[in-house]
């Protein structure tokens, strides 16, 4: 039901291109529907919580603009002048606060990401690129807790004796901490031998390797597919006809707003907002049929 | 044609100079035959599986030839040889490659390069038969050592073998993840007719259902029969393999059994009620080798009382109200599922995990209350499950002598490597050591701190049967010199025999400690195999020893 439910790909198309415009369109309004959608988006999946971490966020853009503007007196429309005698700008507050939500907008998708797409996407993706490469990290998703869980047992056995590395002086914590350290690379160097032995006995070094998938894709995701190729064609020609763009120096000069740019804002928070809606209609439909289904 | 055939096969390692690690051994092996094939530890029985499958062969000289279905083994290709001959090694963790249980389950088919329909359907059909689908989407680090172990069966399984070697699989399993593993051997043996080369140190659950027995002395195949045969063998020639047979075979051909030899528990029951068949046996107990009253202990070694602890703030109680009461210089075993807060308890007792109710004293004082080294010098050491955690140096000898002060170093370290046999392997490094050895070395290590309290935790984990003996010897003379030992183990033949006190735990607690006779006497299930064959005749024979010395009174 959720957006993780769909295609590894539909979440990579979908995450990579809302970024990109993210950072991309510094457009006051562009950048007012990507903080929105993404605040939405985040509030929906990760909960309530994100709605304070939000509102943080929100405040630190604005710190950020007026530090910005302390710094920095491009522009033409002087509000005041501060104690060493600059001029503090209307234009250099402004882009100070894009600056900013940019960045926030940005964490807000990011907090998405990792909400959404599972390594095992990511082990997926990787495989489209390369059977090889998914399988290394992979492999590297295995290993690092592997020896984390053999650096605590490390440190517990030569805690058992006496040798913890939380006590005596410094110059035997050092010590002991070293050795744990020591212990630590020569059980790696001894596991990655049985480790590859492990993969030759099953085949490794055979040429032509393919990857396993565990997903489907379904004829939900074709239209989604399709939903996110008529955007992207959109919000391409909102780049095209300069709608995405404006100057914030020497002072702030940008296309007038015709019917047009309300049709590409709509496609960009269309956009933006399909996850949310796709989620939604999912909520629906499951509701929907669950009622029928005791009815 | 026989599905492996080896002819006059004879291996050296390169660093081992004449010495053979493969002699002249000749094998044939029919296609769907289920083969055991045990071994002291370096009798060459891993060198053997692994000759028999180019990948994992090991460089050294070697003459003689194996054929796989005919064919000489180089001349198979590796695409072959990778999905036709599956491998099992011991290690579970190791053998792990990928992050997730469905991943692992694909990496051999991935390897072969299948289309993604063929990989989607031998992929279930896999999880379906090994019941996996429940943790089909898990992180491996999730699961168990027995989940993980059969992860790495069924990942070989997938690419469909038709024969299966498996070098001590179970060796770092629990009993019951053992038995386990061990039905699912058997249940692909019987149902799919792959055929089975198999070596193991728990004998008992597979001597029975082998097609053969193959046993290894020193790299030569010293006999090759059908299990029923090899025990009379082994009695005959006095090998000390015999010393590793399951308990029905020991115990019948302690007392000069007639008749065929009981292969298994049910059997050697049988057979012992005809051994006394039409007369009551005049004896039926034999003396508690200590007498202590376990509820009353005066003056304890180590006295935990009423303990609490939880690892995390919001977790799960671990120990709840443990209360232990060690007397001095016993072994104490305590024994008990996995998970159940034993290993906890030893962390406990040497203060890494510290309690937040309850408290613990080591000779009337409170572990918590002393201070600085005086804990861990001349008084408490643990040694862990693991022992490769311990040695940091290059040789043992240098291991040793990281425990000591440097002036008296040389005395001490002679002194005790003799007291744990490890005076010849002093050289080596610890990573090349045999698993028993490495568990002697760690041992010594820990004995070089001369602790009077002495906390193992699983230390007969993965060792053959003489390593088991030779590990017993030592604690003996340890507890001569005055130490007291608490064992933690899942190894119940080993407790019967050794242990002074044996305690169950379970959920968090002690429920019962008890002499060993006593203690095994008493339980059903959570005893020895002697005990369960000989319970209709004897009331608390816990071992072999006991069972035969029973029968030879009543004669």
């Amino acid at each position: 039901m959720g957006f993780e439910s769909y295609h590894p790909m539909i979440n990579f198309l979908y995450f990579a291109a809302a970024i990109i415009c993210a950072i991309w369109f510094n457009h006051p309004v562009f950048a007012a529907i990507a903080w929105l959608c993404a605040f939405v988006f985040s509030v929906k999946r990760n909960g309530i919580r994100m709605l304070v971490g939000n509102i943080c966020l929100l405040a630190a853009a604005f710190i950020y603009s007026g530090w910005y503007s302390y710094y920095h007196h491009f522009g033409v429309t002087k509000l005041r002048v501060n104690f060493i005698g600059n001029a503090i700008t209307l234009e250099a507050v402004l882009y100070g606060l894009q600056r900013g939500i940019t960045v926030i907008t940005v964490v807000m998708i990011m907090s998405c990401v990792f909400s959404v797409v599972s390594s095992d996407k990511v082990v997926y993706l990787f495989g489209r690129i390369s059977p090889k490469l998914s399988l290394f990290f992979s492999i590297l998703l295995r290993s690092i807790p592997k020896i984390k869980v053999r650096a605590e047992k490390i440190r517990l056995a030569r805690a058992g004796i006496g040798k913890d590395i939380s006590r005596g002086n410094i110059w035997k914590r050092i010590v002991n901490l070293t050795a744990v350290f020591s212990i630590l690379i020569t059980w790696i160097s001894e596991e990655w031998i049985e480790n590859s032995a492990s993969m030759k006995s099953r085949g490794y070094s055979l040429k032509g390797r393919t990857a396993f998938s565990i997903y489907r894709f379904d004829n939900r995701d074709r239209f989604v597919v399709l939903l996110l190729f008529f955007c992207y064609t959109t919000i391409i020609m909102a780049a095209a006809l300069d709608q995405t763009h404006i100057y914030y120096s020497p002072e702030i000069i940008w296309n007038h707003m015709t019917f047009m740019s309300g049709f590409f804002y709509g496609a960009y928070a269309l956009f933006l907002m399909l996850p949310v809606i796709l989620e939604l209609y999912g909520t629906w439909k499951h509701h929907k049929a669950a009622k029928e289904g005791v009815e | 044609m026989a599905h492996f055939e080896i002819k006059d096969l004879t291996f050296s390692y390169p660093a081992a100079g004449e010495k053979k690690a493969l002699d002249q051994v000749n094998i044939t092996i029919e296609h769907g035959q289920y083969v055991t094939v045990c071994g002291q530890s370096g009798s060459g029985k891993t060198t053997l599986l692994k000759q028999l499958k180019s990948v994992l062969a090991p460089h050294g000289k070697k003459s003689g030839e194996i054929l796989f279905e005919g064919t000489r083994l180089e001349e198979v290709n590796l695409r072959t040889q990778s999905s036709k001959i599956g491998y099992v090694m011991q290690n579970p963790d190791s053998q792990i490659v990928t992050d997730k249980v469905w991943h692992e389950l694909a990496f051999g088919l991935e390897s072969l390069g299948m289309d993604q329909k063929t990989m989607r359907l031998r992929v279930a059909e896999m999880a379906s038969y090994f019941g996996i689908q429940d943790w089909f989407h898990r992180n491996v680090t999730e699961l168990s050592g027995g989940q993980k172990q059969l992860l790495n069966l069924a990942s070989i399984m997938a690419m469909q073998p038709s024969v299966l070697i498996l070098d001590e699989p179970t060796s770092q399993l629990d009993p019951i993840a053992a038995a386990d593993f061990l039905n699912t051997i058997r249940k692909i043996n019987r149902e799919l007719r792959t055929t089975i080369i198999i070596t193991e140190h728990r004998l008992e659950d597979i001597f029975y259902a082998s097609d053969k027995v193959i046993v290894m002395e020193e790299g030569r195949v010293i006999a090759d029969e059908e299990p029923g045969k090899i025990g009379a063998f082994l009695k005959k020639e006095n090998r000390r393999m015999f010393a590793a047979m399951p308990s029905p075979v020991q115990i019948f051909y302690g007392v000069n059994g007639t008749g065929n030899c009981p292969l298994t528990v049910r059997e050697g029951g049988a057979w012992l009620s005809r051994y006394f068949a039409g007369k009551t046996p005049e004896y039926t107990t034999v003396e508690d080798k200590i007498t202590i009253d376990p509820d009353d202990v005066q003056k304890p070694a180590v006295l935990m009382k009423e303990v609490w602890f939880r690892y995390e703030k919001n977790g799960k109680d671990v120990l709840k109200g443990t209360t232990i009461q060690v007397p001095e210089n016993t072994l104490f075993a305590i024994v008990g599922g996995n998970g159940t807060g034993k290993s906890t308890s030893l962390k406990i007792i040497c203060n890494i995990c510290k309690p937040y109710r309850g408290h613990v004293y080591i000779h009337g004082q409170r572990v918590d209350k002393i201070k600085g080294d005086r804990l861990f010098k001349q008084n408490v050491a643990l040694l862990p499950q693991d022992p490769l955690s311990l040695f940091v140096k290059k040789t043992v000898r240098e291991d040793l002598e990281e425990m000591c002060d440097r002036n008296l170093s040389e005395e001490k370290v002679r002194e005790i490597a003799k007291l744990c046999e490890i005076e010849e392997i002093l050289e080596q490094h610890p990573y090349d050591l045999s698993g028993g050895e490495q568990q002697r070395a760690a041992l010594a290590k820990i004995l070089l701190t001369e602790p009077k309290i002495l906390l193992l935790d699983e230390p007969t984990k993965g060792l053959d049967n003489f390593f088991k003996i030779q590990f017993g010897k030592i604690m003996k003379r340890l507890k001569q010199q005055g130490a007291t030992i608490i064992m933690v183990s899942h190894d119940v033949e080993f407790c019967a025999k050794y242990a002074d006190l044996v305690s169950m735990f379970f959920d968090g607690g002690i429920i019962t400690t008890n002499t060993a006779n006593r203690f095994f006497a008493q339980n059903s299930f959570y005893t020895t195999a002697a005990n369960r064959m000989s319970r209709h005749v004897f009331e608390n024979a816990v071992t072999n020893e006991d069972v035969i010395q029973l029968c030879q009174k009543n004669q």
